[in-house]
């Protein structure tokens, strides 16, 4: 199977001089295509920032990244927004969904940053919030909604596109069993039919069950894979 | 998807922003169109005066007399009578008033003082004046009826001669052959253009009463009234190419004053507009700044999202215009109400340097002035918004997001 992203020796430190807090210590992964990945670890051992690298919402302080055999650092700031727009789903922790935006337009917003036609995207939303049972809610603004609704349109905008790497950090926070369940039904379909590859930051034990590899980080030193 | 109703959520959902900047704009707005009112009523008010002291169009000799003295240099434009009735004929001339400036020395018994006199037309002079000539005393129309003929005083001048209505005064000066000659004028009344140096020292009487004392018919100037200023120039035009021995002018060619006053008053206006202007712009700024600074989590999201920053500029400016368009909307009607309120209070200005009277406060309401100073406001907020935004593109988004 091919490799979706490799990192090699990637550091991430703040700070300067004395305040330098380094939060990642020579990180060497590889994620597959198709790869359903866990990252275990309590609070501050570093997954959001592996996260967020991996992401390109961040940059390592040190070392290489490619993703899709591409060397992430010599990508220009439009590239990896391209990049970002085209390949990348993001499940947020906290949902970030856009407050102006009704549900329908959060779970649209993806597919028309990337040019789709409006009939295919009523059609694409429809049926996804169908499968998260948000049909009643499309009208409504993201302050209506209980937190399990916003995480799980947060979960079907990042998927709606179909793109290769979901970066989901937390996806079952604030959801029930029953739609923590449809969620990972949803990511497990696209990483069927499509071979999209998912790096998930979870503690649910629920979630980390359901992937095929699981990491551990500890103070930003990767621990024992299994 | 419908940006704009988007954006019209975004600025209904943080009224006190919004309110804020709302009220600096539509405040700097009404500031901005009364104090551009006003500055467009004085130069109306300042061409009018231009207008209505020398005439729209003004036709002179194009061969001054000999030097005789200063008097008869300005006495040169002879058979002006034909001309007045020829051009009195256009459909476009309200009316055609000769001048005939002179100068000598005017005296009531013991008191002399130097006089810039006017012949003029009695019966017309005192209708093209309007507000800015007031008598007192003088019939109007101002008619001689009586043998003796008469003259009308700057009021200062009266003053230094101690002289009032019914007085008889002496008019001393030098005839076109160069001899002294002297009039014995009945003071008919006093008028006051606010101006000290004029009425200090000038005076008006009949063209008859100049002819009789310079022994000449000739007068200094034809000045012609329009129905329409705007046709000054096509009259001029007209007048110099068919007539041959004249030098046709139009009022802003003489009007030195207005021109060097204007001059003054655009530096004034100009720095007082950009001033204001820059603290709207520092105002606006602030307020949009904080509000995109709150909001910079959700531009982190959107741009984690792939949203290029164009598109997250366009989102931000589409918020500026819509509380630019509402906060102008407000700020026009603002400078609306006030400005009437203004004109109907008939508020007055003190004198100003080099006049002894005040004005009448007058505000103009030019529409399109309104609609062109409120799109640059609006242009002013969508500025803000794109640096306060662009400023907020280039935070890390992790870190906005964290």
């Amino acid at each position: 199977m091919a490799t979706r992203l490799t990192l090699a020796a990637i550091s991430k430190s703040y700070g300067h001089d004395k305040n330098r807090v380094t939060a990642l210590h020579d990180i060497s992964l590889a994620l597959a295509e198709g790869e359903f990945l866990a990252i275990q670890g309590p609070s501050g051992s570093g997954k959001s920032t592996l996260l967020n690298i991996c992401g390109l919402i961040d940059n390592p302080s040190d070392g290489s990244y490619t993703l899709n055999g591409v060397a992430v650092a010599q990508l220009s700031a439009n590239e990896r927004c391209t990049y970002r727009r085209r390949e990348i789903g993001f499940i947020f922790q906290r949902h970030q969904l856009i407050p102006a935006m009704t549900v329908y337009e959060n779970i649209a917003y993806p597919l028309l940053l990337s040019g789709s036609k409006a009939k295919q995207i009523k059609h694409d939303v429809n049926q996804l919030l169908g499968v998260m049972g948000l049909e009643h809610r499309r009208k409504h603004l993201p302050k209506q909604l209980s937190g399990g609704e916003r995480q799980r349109i947060g979960i079907a905008r990042a998927l709606i596109k179909r793109p290769q790497l979901v970066i989901a950090d937390e996806p079952s926070a604030s959801l029930d069993h029953q739609h923590a369940h449809a969620g990972l039904q949803l990511m497990r379909e696209l990483n069927r039919d499509y071979g999209a590859s998912f790096l998930i930051a979870s503690h649910d034990p629920f979630v980390i069950d359901h992937c095929d590899r699981k990491i551990e980080l500890l103070d930003g030193h990767l621990g024992a894979s299994t | 998807m419908n940006w704009l109703r988007i954006a019209l959520r975004n600025v209904l959902r943080d009224a006190t922003r919004v309110i804020s900047t709302l009220l600096i704009i539509a405040v700097g707005l009404t500031a901005l169109l009364v104090g551009s009112g006003f500055m467009l009523s004085t130069y109306d008010a300042l061409q009018e005066i231009a207008m209505r002291s020398e005439g729209h169009v003004i036709i002179i000799d194009d061969n001054p007399a000999p030097a005789l003295g200063g008097t008869h240099q300005q006495l040169s434009l002879s058979h002006w009578q034909t001309l007045q009735s020829a051009l009195s004929e256009d459909d476009r001339i309200v009316r055609v008033l000769p001048r005939a400036r002179f100068e000598g020395m005017i005296s009531k018994g013991n008191q002399s003082a130097v006089f810039f006199g006017s012949g003029v037309d009695p019966k017309e002079e005192f209708r093209v004046h309007g507000p800015f000539l007031r008598t007192d005393g003088v019939l109007n129309p101002w008619l001689t009826l009586q043998e003796t003929p008469d003259v009308v005083l700057g009021a200062q001048l009266a003053r230094t001669l101690n002289a009032t209505k019914g007085d008889l005064l002496t008019l001393h000066t030098q005839n076109r052959h160069g001899k002294n000659s002297a009039i014995t004028v009945q003071l008919a009344g006093l008028y006051h253009t606010g101006t000290p140096e004029i009425d200090n020292h000038s005076l008006m009487t009949n063209l008859t009463t100049v002819a009789t004392l310079l022994d000449t018919d000739n007068i200094s100037q034809l000045s012609i009234y329009l129905h329409q200023r705007e046709a000054s120039a096509a009259v001029q035009t007209l007048l110099q190419n068919s007539r041959d021995g004249i030098t046709v002018q139009t009022w802003q060619q003489r009007a030195e004053l207005h021109h060097k006053v204007k001059a003054l008053y655009d530096r004034i206006f100009g720095v007082m507009g950009f001033i204001i202007l820059v603290v709207i712009f520092l105002a606006i700024s602030n307020t949009i700044a904080l509000a995109i600074h709150q909001r910079r989590e959700e531009i982190a999201t959107l741009s984690a999202l792939g949203t290029n920053p164009s598109r997250i500029y366009a989102n931000f400016i589409l918020e500026a215009c819509l509380i630019g368009l509402a906060a102008t909307t407000l700020g026009m009607l603002l400078a609306y109400a006030i400005s009437n309120g203004i004109n109907l209070a008939e508020l007055m200005m003190p004198a100003p340097p080099g006049k002894t009277e005040g004005y009448p406060i007058f505000i103009y309401i030019s529409w399109p002035h309104y609609l062109i100073t409120s799109a640059m406001l609006i242009i002013l907020a969508a500025l803000a918004s794109f640096l306060a935004t662009y400023k907020a593109t280039r935070v890390n988004i992790a870190h906005a997001l964290s």
